[in-house]
């Protein structure tokens, strides 16, 4: 998405994203229960869309390095380095609330199968790009987008792993087979976060505008400095 | 040489650990049957989750309020992380336009 584009979108994702988290808690509140977990089930209407919101992060961030990969635009480094955050925020989300889920309906916090381990992978990849774009010194920017495309190339076999390998995580198909009641909630849920994410990316990018704006003043002040002597 | 001595000590140390955990492992489960009164399926190892005593039983509450609580922690931290940041841009922006006047 190119970033005026983005610039535009961020009131009305932040309006939405702020009515979606006020009408949200009430319509998951109201959506049946599930008939094994019960309570603790709830947890599923904010854990799946960040786990969705993980993946598109990765997707941006990848798509975005990839571009900058070939053609060095700028733009595309802010929103990849952007949406690189932002996968580590969700991503930290996923791997919280999935534990605190699990604690109750599988009586272990943590179990190393396909689905949790992938997922760790890919939230220590982006983790890791962010620390080479902030220690990784001059050129790092380079080094990190090759790393968020290794991150991005993940999440297919993190999306498929439930599927080819037995997990305790459930399917792919247990969204499509939601009853009505908790359809609604969920999608409203997803729709809350995805409004979310476009507002804290839209915000994400005009920061490192922002940056870049700075450092060229900075370097156009000691150009004329140099000039001066 | 100092360094060296005390690998050597610690090699030592969990060599001789090795066997002592091993026998406290395999002691346990001999104990076990002093207790005829266990139902079948405890001895299998596993208990029907309908039959845990109420202590055992963990309450939903707090971990739903925990996941709930965990996610708004989180990206308000987020926020007030890109707050902080672009007030610091705007502060190095101020700096410089002062020094330029």
């Amino acid at each position: 998405m190119p970033t005026p584009m983005l610039q535009r979108v961020f009131p009305v994702a932040l309006i939405l994203a702020l009515v979606g988290f006020v009408v949200a808690p009430f319509l998951i509140a109201s959506a049946p229960y599930e008939s094994t977990m019960g309570l603790v089930q709830k947890i599923f209407y904010y854990h799946a869309p960040s786990g969705m919101m993980m993946f598109l992060g990765a997707f941006v961030s990848g798509t975005a390095s990839a571009i900058y990969l070939m053609k060095g635009r700028p733009g595309a480094d802010r929103l990849a380095a952007g949406a690189a955050e932002l996968t580590v925020l969700f991503g930290l989300i996923v791997l919280t609330t999935g534990p605190l889920w699990a604690r109750k309906a599988w009586g272990v916090w943590w179990q190393w199968d396909a689905r949790l381990t992938s997922s760790l992978l890919v939230w220590l990849m982006f983790t890791s790009y962010l620390l080479v774009r902030k220690y990784g010194g001059p050129g790092s920017d380079k080094l990190a987008a090759a790393v968020a495309l290794f991150g991005m190339a993940n999440v297919p076999f993190v999306y498929i792993s439930v599927n080819v390998w037995r997990t305790l995580h459930p399917k792919t198909t247990v969204i499509p087979s939601l009853v009505p009641g908790m359809r609604g909630p969920f999608w409203f849920a997803t729709a809350t976060f995805l409004c979310l994410f476009l507002a804290l990316l839209a915000v994400r990018v005009r920061l490192g505008e922002r940056q870049a704006e700075l450092d060229d003043l900075y370097r156009a002040i000691d150009d004329d400095a140099l000039e001066g002597e | 040489m100092t360094v060296t001595r005390m690998l050597r000590w610690g090699l030592l140390a969990a060599f001789l650990c090795v066997p002592a955990v091993t026998a406290a492992q395999t002691a346990a489960p001999a104990q076990a049957p002093a207790s005829t009164s266990q139902p079948a399926a405890a001895q299998d190892g596993f208990v029907p989750v309908s039959q845990l005593p109420p202590t055992e039983e963990l309450a939903p509450g707090p971990l739903v309020l925990g996941a709930y609580g965990f996610i708004w922690v989180a990206v308000l931290v987020y926020v007030w992380s890109l707050a902080r940041r672009l007030n610091a841009v705007q502060k190095d922006f101020d700096a410089l336009s002062k020094r330029q006047r």
